[in-house]
């Protein structure tokens, strides 16, 4: 049996900037578990007058990193908990979390590749999880991500992911931009549609297996086209984040 | 890819994966692998891949095919109440 979920106080020990949007925060857990890549955490507010408001966020960090994890959160301006996590919270600050959560989203090396993965906005926070953990383990199953951002400024762990497809030759990444390309861009500016993903999936054919996440009509898109393409359902797996992520 | 096309419901849904922890909360397991099968079209589904409307009062968790309720699940201060008979049955798998 696995044990019994139940909320804990995690502490801020690191708060680091992303993207003018978005910030990645690391939590101590006293009772920290190895996650599965994809999983993520619930977060608990509760007001002065017992008000208590929850979100879901994915975990970014690697189940290899013990004691501590990273969750990657985009501020929605007029949400109840990002705004607080943004501008509230600091070094040493205790929030209530419970997890891991999840076990359909989720990927780790044991289940193999070749690897697709597909993120819109802050849908690639659980993917950065999974490419972590593939690079932890010095896997070398093929794997590719298409990251669809609307600027260049809006891409979440650009210099990693840079880095990552530099240092091996088994990773690529392919963004696309869909409000402003940055000057001189060749690659793709637009919306990911089937052509994209026809290009993207080619060297894997059939056998990828394929993660989306991402807004919902994102996700939408993705999963018709992949059907489409005829790819088998089981090997598609996807997450929505509703409208601004959750 | 932006948001601002498509209707307002279909916008703010979400999946299974976004209450799997209220899920474990009532029922002590991981459910997002639990495979619901519909009682109106009977499409097999796992509860991660299930479409989810949480912005309510309650949550509703909808068949991907044919968008029949599955499930309503509500919390009260004192009681959660689960409604299923939209689901034909739940397929649970023994877990170490």
């Amino acid at each position: 049996m696995q044990p019994v979920l139940e909320w804990q106080a995690g502490t801020v020990t690191a708060i680091r900037p992303e993207t003018k949007q978005t910030k990645s925060f690391t939590f101590a857990l006293p009772k920290w578990m190895a996650h599965r890549p994809g999983q993520h955490y619930d977060v608990r507010l509760t007001a002065p007058d017992g008000y208590r408001t929850e979100r879901s966020y994915s975990i970014a960090s690697p189940p290899e990193r013990v004691g501590e994890l990273d969750l990657t959160v985009e501020l929605i301006p007029d949400g109840e908990v990002s705004p607080y996590l943004h501008d509230v919270l600091m070094l040493g600050d205790q929030l209530e979390l419970r997890g891991p959560i999840g076990g359909y989203f989720v990927w780790d090396v044991a289940i193999g590749g070749p690897l697709l993965l597909v993120g819109g906005g802050s849908g690639v926070v659980p993917l950065m999880a999974m490419l972590r953990h593939r690079a932890a383990q010095h896997a070398t199953l093929p794997a590719r991500l298409l990251c669809s951002s609307r600027t260049a400024d809006d891409v979440i762990y650009r210099d990693e992911l840079d880095g990552l497809a530099r240092g091996d030759p088994a990773f690529e990444v392919f963004y696309t931009f869909t409000r402003e390309p940055p000057a001189g861009w060749t690659g793709y500016r637009r919306r990911i549609d089937g052509a994209m993903l026809g290009e993207v999936i080619k060297p894997f054919g059939k056998r990828a297996r394929v993660y989306v996440c991402g807004p919902t009509l994102l996700v939408e898109a993705v999963a018709n086209a992949l059907v489409q393409m005829e790819l088998p359902i089981e090997q598609i797996r996807t997450e929505r984040f509703g409208p601004t992520g959750a | 890819m932006d948001n601002d096309e498509g209707d307002m419901n279909s916008a703010l849904m979400v999946d299974g994966n976004a209450v799997a922890g209220q899920l474990e909360q009532i029922f002590g397991r991981d459910m997002t692998m639990t495979v619901a099968r519909c009682a109106g079209c009977a499409r097999d589904a796992e509860m991660g891949a299930l479409l989810a409307f949480i912005r309510g009062p309650g949550v509703v968790l909808r068949c991907p095919a044919c968008q029949n309720a599955i499930a309503r699940i509500v919390e009260t201060p004192t009681a959660i109440y689960l409604e299923a008979r939209g689901a034909a049955y739940l397929r649970m798998v023994p877990q170490e």
